[in-house]
Order: structure tokens, then sequence, then C-alpha cells
């Protein structure tokens, strides 16, 4: 098993925007205000314990874009909490683009997702409009060792201790714990592929025209959203750390 | 090939399970006669399907085949009356000579996110199970992307590699187990007071009955299988189990 020092650990937020140029072509404009919140104490934060930067954006000349966060949480010099979201505005079903990358000396805990604004089960077309593109990438990564361990495929295990993180996942989610050094950066592959996905489903959206599908699809979008900022397990500690403000801008630009 | 193996006990297990239920048994459904299926043999395939009513239960349906003797073929569905919200049970098994792939679940009637205490009650109290066949060789996700996207929280999948015998039974374990909680639930439940709740459930119902009848031939079961099943016997299988 690796142990990787601090140095040699992923820079999450450098590899994906300077190494895979994922947002190349597309201009980034900050996003100053979300949910009636200044978001710039979260552009770059320091703690005694902990630092970093939660950056929120928008995309120049598109109304389709509810944020798009990059972000990492360094602690006490021996973790990294990184994170990279997309989310669509309330007039777009498209999946929530979710990447959680914990990073400490002995594995990366990672999930990356398109987590369904609707119940898949009930909307085949869903199925086929979003998911078709990474059902391939899917079975490609996960075989990277970690997500497949000993000849047993363990993607959806990492959130076992919380049914309601599972129920948000899709069946297309690569999670898991990843161990060494040149697994973790084909992990970086595997979310910067979904990504990459992501942004061009983005490009197709169409806006819904249904108000009755339009009500459904808000109300588990905004049951997601409310699950994963009241809820994360991580959430007491940035509590501790930031005080309950700046938690609450935090994880509701992660999320 | 199969002469020499000992096929698990898959049908038994499951119908000792079933029999603690007051069951009658459907002889048509839908326009087909169901009981040609109750045990047929041709040149290649060789078994036996039923079909059973069971009270707040519209249809269980229970068989097994054998496919030129090589292949082991087990399945077992629950659907509850359309008066109430339980889940439904699906379990399907494939056993080799040198693997058995399997899927079972209890598949959530309504969206398990938004209903909490749905989630609570019928799967999280399945969940310790869940956890429990982790650790079971081959233990991966169910393959179709389309029958992955119905499963629950809760599923259990596998291709456990027979290395040694005993694996054909502790793969049957999960069966066996998620069937008995199931059961349980059955006590327990009550009909749907809510005109909401029964549009809701009556919708997710239909489309996980509809995409399991599309995904029988080809996917439950592959084409070599599925042509040798012959299209009426086919069709006899759908309507006993979907």
């Amino acid at each position: 098993m690796a142990r990787l020092g601090w140095n040699d650990m992923v820079d999450f937020a450098k590899v994906i925007c300077d190494e895979y140029k994922l947002f190349e072509g597309i201009e980034l404009v900050p996003l100053e205000t979300y949910e009636g919140m200044d978001t710039k104490p979260a552009w770059e934060f320091k703690a005694p314990m902990a630092s970093g930067f939660y950056k929120p954006y928008l995309i120049k000349g598109s109304d389709k874009i509810e944020k798009i966060t990059i972000g990492e949480l360094h602690y006490m010099g021996r973790a990294k909490y990184c994170a990279l979201n997309m989310t669509a505005t309330d007039d777009y079903d498209l999946p929530i683009f979710a990447c959680e990358f914990d990073e400490t000396a002995p594995r990366v805990g990672v999930t990356t997702d398109f987590m369904p604004t609707v119940d898949i089960a009930v909307h085949e077309d869903y199925l086929k409009k979003y998911y078709s593109q990474i059902a391939g990438l899917w079975r490609k990564y996960r075989t990277i060792p970690g997500f497949t361990k000993e000849g047993r495929c363990l993607v959806q295990r990492r959130y076992g201790p919380w049914p309601w993180a599972r129920e948000t996942l899709s069946p297309f989610s690569l999670d898991g714990r990843v161990e060494e050094k040149e697994d973790r950066k084909k992990v970086m592959e595997a979310v910067v592929a979904y990504a990459r996905v992501w942004l061009d489903l983005l490009e197709k959206a169409e806006p819904i025209n249904d108000p009755d599908y339009k009500q459904e699809m808000l109300k588990r979008k905004k049951t997601m959203q409310k699950y994963y900022r009241d809820l994360d397990p991580g959430g007491e500690v940035m509590k501790k750390i930031f005080g309950e403000g700046k938690h609450h801008l935090f994880v509701s630009l992660v999320f | 090939m199969g002469e020499g193996i000992k096929w698990s006990p898959y049908l038994e297990k499951m119908r000792e399970q079933m029999d603690q239920l007051k069951l009658s048994e459907i002889k048509e459904w839908s326009g087909y006669d169901l009981t040609p299926a109750r045990e047929f043999k041709t040149a290649q395939v060789q078994g036996g399907f039923k079909a059973f009513h069971a009270e707040k239960i519209e249809k269980i349906g229970v068989g097994s085949f054998y496919f030129n003797k090589e292949i082991h073929h087990g399945f077992c569905t629950i659907i509850p009356d359309e008066d109430y919200d339980l889940p439904m049970f699906v379990s399907q098994w494939e056993e080799g000579e040198k693997e058995i792939r399997f899927l079972v679940d209890i598949m959530p009637t309504v969206d398990s996110l938004i209903d909490e205490e749905y989630r609570k009650r019928y799967l999280e109290s399945v969940q310790p199970l869940w956890e429990k066949y982790a650790s079971l060789p081959g233990i991966c996700p169910e393959e179709s992307d389309a029958i992955r996207s119905l499963c629950s929280i809760v599923y259990t999948a596998a291709k456990v590699p027979i290395d040694k015998e005993g694996l054909r039974l502790a793969a049957l374990a999960p069966h066996t187990e998620y069937l008995k909680s199931y059961l349980n639930f059955l006590q327990e439940a009550y009909s749907i007071k809510d005109d909401t709740r029964r549009k809701e459930v009556k919708r997710k119902r239909g489309v996980i009955r509809d995409v399991l009848r599309k995904r029988f031939s080809g996917e439950i079961v592959c084409d070599s299988v599925s042509e040798a099943l012959e299209s009426n016997l086919q069709e006899q299988m759908v309507a006993i189990l979907f």
C-alpha cells in the first residue's frame, strides 16, 4: 500500500484546470452572490487548522448554469478535501455533476457521478438522454484498483453508512477508495472524462416545458441539496473550524 | 458438461419460504394460459414455472429451468397488490459449472430518495444483509444499465466464481435472506389511503414491470437461451414473473 507525502498528493484544481484544461474554450466568470450569500469569503480562506478555497463560477453568456464550484480544503497538512460541482439552473433537468475527492497519505476516497434530478427508474428517457455517453466510461473506470478489489467490484459502497447519500447516486457512480499513486491519477482522468460529457450535455440542454415534470424535478433536486448541506458527515468538522455561517456558505457552494 | 455438477437447490429453498403464505395458483394471466409452463421439456430446456396469488400480493412468480444441462436458471418475483406501496421482490439466478451470476433486490415502488420513511422501513432495514453479503466473492454491480436503474440502494448482485462447492450455497443465501425480510414486510403492510400516493406507486410499478418484461430476452436470459425457450414458453414465463 502506498503512503503519499503531502507534496505527492494530487493538486486537484490544478490538474483539472491546467493539465486537463477542462474549461478551455469556456469563459468562467466569478459567481459573487449565491442564494443571497456573498461568496468572497470562500474564494480563499485560512483558519488555524485549515486553509483552501471554494471558487464558484458561472459561464459567460450562458443562462443554463446555477454554479460551477471547484475547491480544495487542506487540513493540517494531512488531508485534502476537494470538490468539483456543476449544477444547472432550475429550468434544466440535467443531473448534478458531483465529485468529492478526499485524499490522505494512505488513500483517496472518491465519488464522481451524475446525480439524477428525477427518479431514473420512472423516467426511462432520462437514462438514455443523460447516461448513454457515460455508460462506457463507467465500465472502463470501475476497473481501477480500489474500485475493484480482489475480484469484487465495490462501486456504490463507499457511502455505505449513509443510505440518504446512496439514494442520490446514479447507476453510473464511480466511488470507492483508491491507494496507489498511479491509480489516483487514473481517477482524475475519470473525473475529467465525466465532466467533459456533462459540459457537452449542458451545451445541448433544452429548458423544461412541462410544469408537472419541472415540479417533480425541483422537489428531488432541492431534497438532494438539503441532504448534503445538512447531513454531510464532514459538516460538523467544518462548523467547528469555520463557524456556522461559513460552513453554510461552503457546503452550499460545494453542493 | 454439467453432468457432475451438484446444482444448488434454488427452487426448493425459495419455495420453502413461500410456503409460509396461503398460496393459490394463478392459471391464466392477461389472456395467457400459464399451465403449459408448469412443467416443460424440449430438446434444450427442462423446468417449470408457476404463478400464485396470496393476501396483499397480486402475483408471485417462481420457477427454474436447465439449459442444455449446463446452465441452471432460477427466478422468483413478488408483485404486491396495487393497493399496497410494498416494494417488488426480484431474484434472478444463473448457475453454471464455474460461475453463478445473480441479482436479488427489493425494488422500491416510490422515489425512496424523497420518501425517507419508506426508505427506512423497506430498505434500511435490509441494509445489514447488504453489508453482510458485500464480502461474497465476485460481488459486483448488476450489468444491465436498465435493470440497475430500477434497483434499490440495497440490491446485491454478483458473479461468484465457483472454486469450491460451498460457494453455491453461499451465493444462494442472499436470496433466501432477502426473501425472508420481504415476507416480514407483508405482515405490517397497510393499504394506500391517498390518491396521489396510489398514482405514484401505479406509475413506478408499471415502469418496473415493463422494463423487466422487455429486458427478459437478451439481458435477463442470454439470446441463445431465449431462442431455445421458443416464443410461447417465453411469453408464459414473462407473464408469470412480471
